[in-house]
């Protein structure tokens, strides 16, 4: 049986690459090809945008209101198709069937909150600022934007973006992540069935060049980016260099603090969510788990965790007795399989060591790994200060509050940082003081609602205006400030 | 079988009430005086069912401990029996219901304390279907 070639979606048609070379998306739980993507050449991005820069005049012109109304069909189109919507993310990322509906909601959610444009992009005015003279701010859509979307939530995180984007009057250009291309391609199939007008949304396929065409191109109003730290720098900075706006949101290293009086049987779920769902994939993740207390608290918390975590289901994630998938591929595997080594050798200790795989099922053990606890890591490891990207839980200790919070601080990441307390005082000297963009006080996955943006400071971060809700909006619209008399 | 997750859960629920349901469709044929309350319960599973999975896919998008929530729940303890022998009298009729209703029961007040850290629309309609089934236990011992 033929392999299924992914084509991008460019002014309103599927449409070949010109490039001629494909990479093979493969199925991480099983090794198995699912279809094969182009790797697209500046010549198809640049298609992309001229079509975008087309389109958005009319677009533009469009009342927000009939813009929405787009959005309401998609809505009502990715409701019909939520389970095989969800079942392409765990198929090309691996993530459980739970992770990817929720993944799939949240997309909708983002769509939901922005078809309430018509509400959002309202302005604002004031009568008489001077005798007989009034002052109105409008909000305008600006032209092309574009989003270089990551590998870890395929279908949910181009998602932040493009709906707000177009909801506003711009046009848009989504770059899929070359590793998971699939939810994309699901996704722009609902699209062409709502009959957006040629060039409002695209789709292309690609890597690094697409993303450097999508970067480079004058016709370009703005750029979002989510993806790793280095990458999220150099994008900050071509951006700049470029003269558009920019939301890039780069790596984390979120800290989980465990206070003495935490309620460990009731938190414990929360804790291997955070630390093992997507299994470590996600931004949010738990990465340090930070345990304050004596050495009676400190072994209680601990042995429980460990256990907890040697007892997760790990297989195939379309799989619903299994509670966490495999890495999304083989080099992911091999990078966090060489940290757990890296640790071990600054002296971390091993206390479950994922790397001695129990799956459910009999399936290749190329991208697999269990759960893995790393016991007396020390803040200044590299363990402790680079993203794992992996389900790997690195434990620390502290003696209070304000050496977690010191030890947090001395930290390059700043996205999340969660504390589980029962100490009100406690939780809200660390919501205050923390510098960190998103705050979890009994919350393991701080992850900002479609109308909260989502945070982010240090080297998580680099931008402005922040995706999702609110800041989104500020960021695809340019406010007008007209100043009117009458004779 | 462990139901550990959320998705297992959701299709163990489809399998007791679809299974519950095929039990009253045939024993209508043999009590036919209750042929207005079993059909009415048949009516009632597919909405439970229905029920469930529309909270299931509104509210996964905040569940987030959803592979976690469920430790310790296991199908064995909830299988239902679903025979009723040919010659089966009406008494025998009855005490197979009030079991199936019983076991199902038992198996949603589980469910919804296992998953009172999920939001709460899981657990609370989890105990709304099982004081129904509590009303249908009621009823069978009145038959």
């Amino acid at each position: 049986m033929p392999v299924t070639r992914l084509q991008n979606y460019v002014n309103g048609e599927w449409v070949d690459a010109t490039a001629g070379r494909y990479n093979e998306i493969i199925n991480p739980a099983h090794g198995t090809l699912l279809c094969e993507a182009p790797v697209s050449s500046q010549a198809d991005m640049d298609l992309a945008i001229h079509a975008a820069e087309e389109a958005f005049q009319d677009w533009r012109n469009t009342p927000p209101v009939a813009r929405a109304r787009y959005l309401h069909r998609l809505i009502a189109l990715m409701e019909e198709n939520f389970n095989e919507l969800s079942i392409t993310q765990t198929l090309e990322h691996g993530k459980t069937i739970d992770e990817s509906r929720g993944e799939t909601r949240r997309g909708i959610e983002m769509l939901e909150v922005a078809s309430g444009i018509p509400s959002l992009m309202q302005g604002f005015n004031l009568e008489d600022i001077a005798h007989g003279i009034d002052e109105v701010a409008f909000y305008q859509p600006m032209g092309v934007f574009g989003c270089i979307a990551p590998f870890n939530f395929p279908l949910m995180i181009p998602l932040w973006f493009l709906p707000f984007a177009i909801a506003c009057g711009n046009t848009f250009v989504v770059k899929s992540s070359p590793r998971t291309p699939m939810s994309q391609a699901a996704f722009f199939k609902l699209l062409d069935e709502v009959g957006l007008p040629p060039g409002v949304a695209s789709l292309v396929n690609g890597e690094t060049k697409a993303a450097n065409a999508l970067l480079d191109h004058h016709g370009m109003q703005g750029v979002t980016f989510v993806g790793s730290t280095p990458v999220a720098k150099e994008i900050y900075k071509k951006c700049g260099e470029n003269g558009i706006r920019v939301i890039a949101q780069g790596g984390a290293k979120n800290f989980i603090v465990l206070m003495p009086d935490a309620e460990i049987d009731q938190v414990m779920v929360s804790l291997l969510s955070s630390f093992y769902g997507n299994a470590g994939q996600r931004c949010l993740s738990g990465a340090n788990l930070l345990v304050v207390g004596d050495d009676k608290t400190y072994n209680r918390f601990l042995d429980k965790f460990v256990e907890a975590a040697r007892n997760i289901k790990v297989g195939d994630g379309l799989d619903e007795s299994v509670q966490m998938g495999p890495l999304q591929n083989e080099a992911s595997k091999e990078r966090v399989s060489g940290m757990i080594e890296n640790a071990i050798s600054e002296g971390a200790k091993l206390k479950l060591d994922g790397r001695r795989l129990n799956l459910v099922g009999d399936l290749p053990e190329a991208c697999f790994l269990n759960p893995t606890v790393l016991e007396s890591v020390q803040p200044d490891m590299t363990c402790a200060m680079e993203e794992i990207f992996g389900p790997v839980a690195c434990v620390l200790r502290a003696k209070d509050l304000e050496e977690t919070i010191d030890i947090i601080h001395c930290n390059p990441y700043g996205n999340a940082a969660s504390i589980f307390t029962n100490t009100g005082k406690w939780a809200r000297q660390f919501r205050h003081e923390v510098v960190v963009g998103n705050v979890g006080i009994n919350v393991g996955i701080v992850a900002p609602m479609s109308f909260f943006p989502f945070g982010g400071r240090k080297d998580s971060f680099f931008g402005v205006v922040h995706g999702q809700g609110r800041d989104v909006i500020r960021f695809f619209t340019e406010p007008k400030i007209v100043i009117e008399r009458w004779f | 079988m462990n139901l550990n997750t959320m998705s297992a859960v959701m299709t163990f629920v489809s399998k007791i009430e679809n299974d519950s349901a095929s039990f009253y469709d045939k024993t209508v044929k043999k009590y036919p005086e209750f042929e207005e309350t079993f059909q009415a319960w048949i009516r009632e599973n597919a909405k439970f069912e229905k029920q469930v999975k529309q909270t299931y896919f509104g509210v996964i998008t905040d569940t987030l401990e959803s592979n976690f929530s469920f430790g310790g729940l296991d199908s064995g303890n909830y299988d239902l029996d679903l025979v009723l022998p040919e010659n089966a009298g009406l008494s025998e009729g009855k005490k197979k219901a009030f079991e199936i209703e019983e076991t199902i029961k038992r198996f949603y007040l589980e469910a919804a304390r296992l998953s009172d850290g999920l939001m709460a629309d899981i657990p609370r309609l989890f105990r709304k279907i099982a004081k129904k089934r509590e009303d249908r236990i009621l009823s069978v011992s009145s038959f």
